[in-house]
């Protein structure tokens, strides 16, 4: 099982660092490097944790928890109409990217309303993409419980529940957080920093729900490790945008054309096997990119068997 | 201070609108101009009113209300008393007789030559053309997106909008026409 954790510290030997997670079989999923300070996301074997933390005491860094290193979310409003702007789906992402996780805000076409809001199947879809998905739904109670629920109904991708009044409970969501409506200005007040750390914290019990059911049935390989593959090909290194390979849960998404790498991404090759054999390759809805969903162990051997 | 005035079904939707428009008047700079406000919102109908009561007494003012004018040799000397209609004033003289007949000496300073006093003690300022679109503007900010069926009614001091999401029936227009009359009533009081 490997561990995602960020190093954060100055450059001075910084390689004995990456010669020993290379050792340990781990990876360094992003680094990061200003002037003579640098962080490292790094996945490495739970197991060789105390050997990592010892060279980093050693190189006088620390490491940091990031609990959500790995993950992708998807922060959802029903709508990004200018006058709502600054929206606090925009600091729910920002603050979520603080636990590691690579966030982005969606607002839909035509979310606004309360018996007018919609969702597309094109909309869902997208969404589903996503490790998990935040739902923000405004500030009249009658609104969300009757109207604004169906909008997440039939998303497949556990889903939090963010609204404005207090809410006992609310259906086809895993958590609830009540407390943070419309706003006109950046969350910076004690008490709304509380309520992001609260979202934070329901994100991770919904994202440690999904780790474990995943450890159940194991993937066959770690994401990171078809990273590790991923990033010694030509058309991930010249890709320009940002994380051009995105870790998720249970596969990766990668920033390049499906229909122009396909082939070459069926034949890479993780573990003298081929990524199409251990892996479901797929187009993604977003922007020219693809999405890998790596397979169970229990399916890719069963196939060899069969 | 603006005075609120809440009326619904839901105490979080009014208490956190209530506070919303609070911080889009200071965003805004505006909330001076403000005396009150009254909020009906009833989620269960789709019905939403808002009401805005602004602070100056409305009608045109005349210049001698806010500023001090003295006949001098060759113009009239024009001292401005409320320094919020400045910029009104000179930009009204400017158009009526010209940049280079009006000087502004100081900041509250005024010369207008030529002109004599009982001419310009006739002149009216046009209120807030800009104070109402502001207003409009912080009214448009705060109103819930998908109420898109909109009703207004305005007259010199008060301005109303009612907002729902299919159709406008008579009594949320009633409705509206009711709390607009009574805000403009709250005035005479």
């Amino acid at each position: 099982m490997y561990e995602v954790l960020m190093f954060d510290g100055g450059v001075h030997k910084v390689d004995e660092l990456l010669d020993l997670i290379e050792d340990v079989g781990g990876f360094v999923l992003q680094r990061t490097q200003v002037q003579v300070m640098i962080t490292l996301t790094i996945a490495i074997p739970a197991e060789d944790r105390p050997l990592i933390e010892k060279k980093t005491a050693e190189l006088g860094g620390k490491i940091v928890e990031v609990p959500l290193a790995g993950t992708e979310i998807a922060v959802i409003g029903p709508t990004l109409g200018r006058h709502h702007m600054p929206h606090p789906i925009c600091d729910i992402a920002e603050h979520l990217r603080r636990y590691g996780a690579i966030t982005i805000v969606m607002g839909l076409a035509r979310g606004r309303g309360r018996k007018t809001c919609q969702i597309s199947a094109a909309e869902k879809a997208i969404i589903e993409e996503y490790d998990a998905a935040i739902f923000m739904l405004g500030n009249f109670k009658e609104c969300v419980t009757h109207e604004k629920i169906d909008l997440y109904k039939d998303i497949q991708i556990p889903v939090v529940t963010v609204v404005g009044p207090e809410l006992e409970s609310l259906p086809h969501c895993e958590a609830l957080v009540c407390g943070v409506g419309r706003k006109v200005e950046r969350m910076r007040r004690s008490e709304e920093i509380a309520k992001l750390e609260e979202i934070a914290d329901r994100v991770k019990e919904v994202i440690d729900k999904r780790r474990q059911e995943i450890e159940e049935d194991p993937l066959f390989v770690h994401p990171s490790e078809v990273k590790d593959a991923l990033d010694d090909m030509e058309a991930v290194q010249v890709c320009l945008r940002p994380a051009p390979v995105v870790l998720h849960v249970d596969g990766l998404r990668v920033k390049i054309p499906y229909k122009k790498h396909l082939h070459e991404l069926e034949e890479l090759e993780v573990y003298g096997r081929k990524l199409k054999d251990i892996a479901v390759i797929s187009d993604c809805r977003l922007g020219d990119s693809t999405i890998i969903k790596i397979k169970t162990k229990a399916e890719v051997e069963g196939k060899v068997r069969g | 201070m603006v005075e609120f005035e809440l009326e619904g079904t839901e105490q979080y939707a009014l208490e956190s609108y209530q506070w919303l428009l609070e911080r889009i008047l200071i965003d805004m700079g505006i909330t001076n101009m403000i005396e009150r406000v009254k909020f009906v919102i009833r989620p269960d109908q789709t019905l939403f009113i808002i009401s805005l009561k602004v602070k100056q007494a409305g009608g045109k003012r005349p210049v001698h209300d806010i500023a001090e004018m003295e006949q001098q040799e060759g113009g009239t000397f024009i001292t401005i008393k409320d320094e919020s209609y400045a910029p009104r004033l000179l930009a009204s003289l400017w158009r009526l007789y010209g940049r280079e007949r009006v000087q502004q000496l100081t900041r509250l300073e005024i010369f207008v030559e030529g002109v004599p006093v009982r001419e310009l003690e006739d002149l009216k300022l046009d209120p807030e053309e800009g104070v109402r679109s502001q207003l409009l503007d912080a009214m448009w900010r705060l109103l819930p997106e998908g109420l898109k069926i909109r009703n207004e009614y305005f007259n010199d001091n008060v301005m109303t909008i009612v907002a729902t999401e299919h159709g406008m029936t008579v009594d949320f227009i009633a409705e509206a026409q009711k709390v607009h009359t009574s805000m403009i009533k709250g005035e005479e009081d």
